[in-house]
């Protein structure tokens, strides 16, 4: 039976769909068999990043309202093996969504995946929360800025009662905590919240910290998932949260500013 | 209670409780005016007056003699039940209990005095567990962190929170407020009008602080005591805050 794992925020733009896309990518270079699955209807993003926008046909909405069959919508990545995208409609909005609709999908999916990955759209409302609703484990996505604290533990309090766990008394959802765009730099220069101040304020455990990269926005703008890019210190992160969403004990990594050798001041941080 | 269940013969427990009650505060001795008031606020509110018990507090009042039983009089023409006088001097003490009506002294010394009235009470020792236990009932105790947009209250007694209270949350409690972690958020003590309730916690960053209505914004703390342990109280007319400890 698959595990479904949430990606959300609250706060749009922290970095939701760059880490479902990097996260489902990592754990399909990892054997697991994943499929990720796009909530934000009416502003599609998963299919560019995940770089499969121009083999979209029929969408999680078709599904829903049962114009095509999940795997007609489904569509595999071309690089990773085991790894599936259901994309979002366009042309609709979050009213498409039922919650029947969405737990039928899910119920589909779970025999045949090891992971279902669903990326949040930003905000409280109907998106988010069905995209909440049923899962098992959450990814709360948090910049280290008061703003995006705020919303992330306004996430983790509609977490503990508006999901299906809560209100059928289970188990809570499993909740982790990745910091995104983390810079140590400005951290250290007071700009941004420090990891510790996140950490204490949100007070759940720690998944991952992907520092702010370059990386990243290539990564999006050509529609690979930054886990790809093994020389990138961003995809390192993630494949650092991977490990970690397996249950492996891995050292935080780009947390402290990086003291830059000779030759690298020469010619440049070759981890760029 | 069960505590007593095998002692046939006791009719009755004395058991310490704090109830919600409405204090009248009088600024005029005058029962005509009193009238007048009484009869706009009935029009404006009625659900308020159903037999409502107040406490008449002479307080403010500085005078050694009162119309106390033409006052209670007026209050229950408008369906107010007086049950107590509270402050005044020895006259007004005496025609109260002529009247039937219970003593309270003036709020600054009833902390103490409230402790030398209740002592001789406590007789025998299941009694003093039996209080405890209605004390408990009433005190709510939560466990964890509680996030912004939620809400926790305690709508009889204290509220114990084991955890932060994050920005955006909001704890609300009839008593005290104890938070055992960083206080963030707003902090309401006393909703019923309690006075005496106060608010504790390890960590002081509130937005906002009220004890019984009276209520200071996070701009309005001394930012001496941000960040640290605090206690706060609503003392002289006004919310004093300062370290714990």
């Amino acid at each position: 039976m698959a595990k479904i794992i949430v990606v959300t925020s609250g706060k749009g733009g922290v970095g939701k769909t760059t880490s479902a896309a990097a996260i489902s990518t990592g754990l399909a270079l990892r054997g697991k068999k994943t499929v990720v699955i796009d909530f934000d209807v009416g502003l599609r993003n998963l299919d560019l990043i995940m770089g499969c926008e121009r083999r979209v046909v029929y969408d999680l909405v078709n599904v829903i309202q049962g114009e095509a069959g999940l795997n007609q919508a489904l569509i595999r990545d071309k690089r990773v093996e085991n790894l599936f995208i259901l994309p979002a409609s366009q042309t609709r909005d979050k009213d498409a969504l039922t919650q029947e609709g969405v737990e039928k999908i899910l119920e589909q999916l779970k025999g045949d995946f090891d992971y279902i990955l669903c990326d949040s759209p930003a905000g409280i409302e109907r998106g988010a929360q069905l995209a909440m609703y049923y899962a098992d484990e959450a990814i709360v996505v948090t910049n280290p800025e008061v703003s995006s604290v705020r919303d992330s533990d306004r996430i983790l309090g509609l977490l503990g009662s508006k999901t299906q766990r809560a209100e059928q008394g289970l188990e809570p959802v499993k909740e982790h905590l990745l910091i995104t765009r983390y810079n140590p730099a400005r951290v250290t220069s007071g700009d941004m919240l420090t990891l510790d101040d996140i950490r204490e304020i949100l007070a759940i455990d720690l998944l991952g910290l992907i520092p702010e990269s370059e990386a990243v926005l290539r990564a999006s703008n050509q529609g690979v998932p930054v886990t790809h890019d093994g020389s990138s210190d961003a995809g390192q992160a993630y494949t650092d949260t991977v490990s970690r969403l397996l249950g492996e004990e891995m050292p935080l990594r780009f947390h402290e500013i990086q003291r830059k050798g000779l030759l690298s001041r020469m010619f440049g941080g070759s981890r760029r | 209670m069960s505590l007593n269940a095998n002692s046939a013969d006791v009719a009755f427990t004395f058991k310490g409780g704090m109830l919600p009650m409405t204090v009248m505060e009088l600024t005029s001795a005058d029962p005509e005016r009193i009238r007048r008031q009484l009869a706009g606020k009935l029009s404006q509110s009625p659900a308020f007056f159903q037999h409502t018990p107040v406490v008449l507090s002479v307080e403010k009042l500085d005078e050694p003699h009162l119309a106390l039983e033409r006052i209670c009089a007026v209050c229950r023409d408008h369906k107010l039940l007086p049950v107590a006088v509270r402050g005044g001097a020895e006259p007004i003490r005496q025609s109260a209990w002529a009247l039937g009506l219970g003593w309270f002294a003036p709020v600054e010394e009833g902390r103490a005095r409230a402790l030398e009235s209740v002592a001789p009470f406590v007789e025998p020792e299941e009694d003093v567990n039996a209080s405890a236990v209605s004390d408990v009932a009433a005190t709510r105790l939560y466990r964890g962190t509680v996030r912004s947009g939620q809400q926790v209250s305690a709508s009889e007694g204290d509220l114990i929170v084991i955890g932060a209270v994050n920005a955006g949350a909001e704890v609300l409690a009839a008593g005290s407020i104890h938070v055992y972690g960083a206080l963030r958020g707003r902090a309401l003590a006393g909703i019923h009008g309690n006075t005496n309730a106060g608010i504790y916690c390890r960590e002081l960053e509130a937005e906002l602080l009220s004890v019984a209505g009276n209520y200071k914004r996070l701009e309005d703390i001394d930012s001496q005591l941000l960040g640290r342990a605090a206690e706060v109280h609503f003392i002289k007319e006004q919310l004093d805050i300062k370290p714990l400890g």
